[in-house]
């Protein structure tokens, strides 16, 4: 018994498979309301009907939100950078700054939403506008809670480079966060 | 093994049952769940059948809307309810196993799916009995009941999403050491396979629902919430291509029940890898979805639906070459008498195969049969074929689950019955199809189409079919009660 280390076990990245597939789930629903959304907008403009009233959809929230979210990949990015290297302090920092601007992203588009002067039963446009919109909210928000777990486990010193894997996971499913709402930025904000 | 299991002398069965995690006993609920559902489904499917013995007029049902909440009921009940959780019980404890994994990987989420799905499952036979379902032709349903079907399909698909999670996590990174994915028997192979495009549709499902439901509330619909488009949007799952994917893992169990039963291996298990994958991709169908058709182009007369239904046929029969090629190498030592559950996994891979030909006529443009009966047969032989292999895969890995064969002779009576069953529905339908009958008939002529008045024989024939499907269900119901009550330690 000379070496008292554990050895890594033989496929340890379970939860990062797992958020893989969680991930990849997301990303497919995702997927179909996109579809959706762009096969409607589509026949419509083919037809010359009005998607969106005009000057409905401000461009300002929505770039930044785009630019909050841009940010905190980079931030998300940083702390598992940070976890790896086990610096701790980088590591709290990193985390702390990814939830407030996912914190500030609802915020941001919660305000919007309510500012709009669109109802939601006004077109099949504002219907899948919403549901598109509401739907990465409640993803934001669950990865807000996520990183706020992690944020506990880092402080409690559980986030190590040993056992990183669960920051890579909450990591793979920011990313698709913020993939999924440069999708929403391009195709619902700029495009209208 | 991560458990919860309490002192079995403190706490009752039901408590066990409740707040366990172990695999097996997920696997019970998993499958009883699963064939409750199907049994459910089966007798709904024969009250349909009963309806259509007269087609200018309502017998049982009220209305033409009474009656599509049951034509609908039907299918929800055999696919989300019935064959899936069934699939998902043998995924839980025989895939793990297979794949040399100590046990399924997050017990505790398979248990949070696990009863989430029943939950669900409860909710969306609620909403369909309270007049509710996925919507009706004339909009006769009460919202809130249609309201609350969706919210029940919802948390049945993210049951099954998660249960699905935990078992390609187990394959992915719980299997063996040294065990590549090209290793892992057929069953965990086919499961994989139909599992990652599971995770494919079923979230594009969800969508749609979530979709219908938030246009459903509160206010009138503008869409896609409608009463007579709900259905319509979420019918894709039970049709060409996506229904295929329940064939998929009952491939696999065909493969491993035949090997173990003979004792040798398939020689071409390369081609056959290929040729399940290919089948798992031609399955993806959440493209398919003909509510959002542009003027024009509908989506059933693309050239990749097209192309799919056809090529699945040659795939299939290559899975059928192996299958057929085992037995040639292997049957000597089967006996006069072999297994039931070579017996019925061999039968559910024919009636795959028809399934698939019959898929292929049925896109044919010239013949316009995609609105016709042609497309219940299809969704007959192809479920049909999913829950005899189920049943043939529960029943060969029997043993491990339950740790007892079980009554394989009433398996095998009832796998005869089922298979004599969704044989006739499956002809009949099919003819009555190409006679001009509609996939869903209503209580007037108009809607079922001014089919020939041949049909009426033939829908005769389709309700034997039924009977005959559902006495096999209540056999099997009846072997899976008495082997559970035989369970060493009584805990079923």
């Amino acid at each position: 018994m000379a070496d008292m280390t554990p050895t890594a076990p033989t496929r340890p990245r379970s939860l990062v498979i797992a958020s893989a597939f969680g991930t990849g789930a997301v990303l497919a629903y995702f997927g179909g309301l996109f579809g959706i959304y762009f096969s409607i907008r589509a026949d419509a403009m083919a037809w010359g009907t009005q998607w969106f009233p005009e000057g409905a959809i401000e461009l300002a929230p929505g770039g930044m939100n785009m630019a909050t979210m841009a940010v905190s990949a980079v931030t998300m990015g940083w702390a598992v950078h940070s976890v790896l290297n086990d610096d701790r302090v980088h590591a709290y920092l990193a985390l702390a700054l990814t939830a407030v601007m996912g914190i500030a992203m609802v915020n941001q588009t919660a305000f919007y939403i309510a500012d709009i002067g669109l109802p939601i039963d006004t077109s099949q446009a504002t219907t899948l506008m919403f549901v598109i919109v509401g739907s990465h909210l409640v993803m934001v928000s669950i990865g807000v809670l996520w990183l706020g777990l992690l944020l506990l486990r880092a402080l409690g010193g559980q986030d190590t480079s040993r056992h990183r894997d669960l920051v890579s996971a909450a990591a793979l499913y920011w990313y698709a966060a913020t993939a999924i709402y440069a999708v929403i930025w391009i195709g619902i904000y700029i495009a209208k | 093994m991560t458990t919860t299991d309490s002192d079995a002398s403190s706490s009752t069965a039901m408590e066990e049952a409740i707040t366990s995690t172990d695999p097996v006993t997920l696997a019970k609920v998993w499958a009883m769940g699963g064939m409750t559902a199907v049994l459910a489904g089966l007798v709904a499917g024969l009250l349909v059948s009963l309806e259509r013995l007269d087609l200018e007029g309502a017998g049982i049902f009220g209305s033409g809307d009474e009656l599509f909440q049951f034509w609908s009921a039907h299918r929800v009940a055999l696919v989300l309810l019935g064959v899936l959780p069934m699939l998902i019980a043998l995924g839980t404890t025989i895939v793990p196993r297979q794949c040399g994994a100590n046990t399924l990987l997050f017990p505790r989420a398979a248990a949070l799916a696990c009863w989430t799905w029943l939950i669900g499952a409860g909710m969306t036979v609620v909403g369909f009995l309270v007049d509710g379902g996925l919507g009706t032709p004339d909009g006769g349903g009460q919202r809130q009941a249609t309201a609350l079907t969706l919210m029940g399909i919802l948390l049945v698909v993210g049951g099954l999403m998660v249960a699905i999670m935990c078992i390609l996590s187990t394959i992915f990174s719980g299997r063996a050491a040294g065990m590549g994915l090209g290793d892992i028997p057929y069953l965990s192979w086919t499961t994989l396979v139909a599992g990652t495009i599971w995770l494919g549709m079923l979230p594009v499902l969800a969508a749609n629902a979530v979709l219908a439901y938030v246009d459903l509330r509160g206010r009138p619909a503008i869409r896609f919430g409608a009463e007579d488009a709900i259905w319509e949007q979420l019918s894709w799952v039970f049709t060409h291509p996506a229904i295929y994917l329940l064939a998929l893992p009952v491939l696999g169990i065909a493969l491993d029940a035949i090997s173990s039963a003979t004792g040798s291996e398939p020689a071409n298990r390369g081609v056959l890898l290929i040729a399940t994958a290919a089948f798992g991709f031609l399955s993806f169908g959440a493209y398919a979805q003909s509510f959002f058709d542009t003027p024009g182009t509908p989506i059933m007369e693309e050239a990749i639906y097209v192309l799919a239904a056809f090529a699945i046929v040659p795939v299939a029969l290559v899975v059928l070459g192996g299958v057929l090629d085992l037995l040639r190498r292997g049957g000597s030592s089967l006996g006069p008498r072999p297994p039931a559950s070579v017996v019925l996994s061999v039968i559910a891979v024919l009636l795959t195969v028809v399934g698939t030909v019959l898929g292929a006529l049925r896109v044919v443009a010239p013949w316009d049969l995609l609105e016709t009966s042609v497309t219940g047969a299809h969704f007959t032989l192809i479920v049909g074929a999913a829950i005899i292999g189920a049943v043939a895969g529960l029943n060969h890995w029997g043993q491990e689950l339950l740790g007892s064969p079980g009554s394989p002779g009433m398996i095998l009576l009832g796998g005869l019955a089922a298979s004599l069953g969704v044989v006739l529905i499956g002809a009949a339908d099919a003819v009555s199809g190409f006679l001009g009958q509609a996939d869903f008939t209503g209580v007037d002529l108009a809607t079922a189409g001014y089919p020939d008045s041949a049909t009426a024989a033939l829908n005769s024939i389709s309700t034997l079919g039924a009977v005959a499907f559902l006495v096999a269900g209540l056999i099997w119901a009846v072997a899976g009660v008495k082997h559970l009550a035989a369970e060493p330690g009584g805990t079923g």
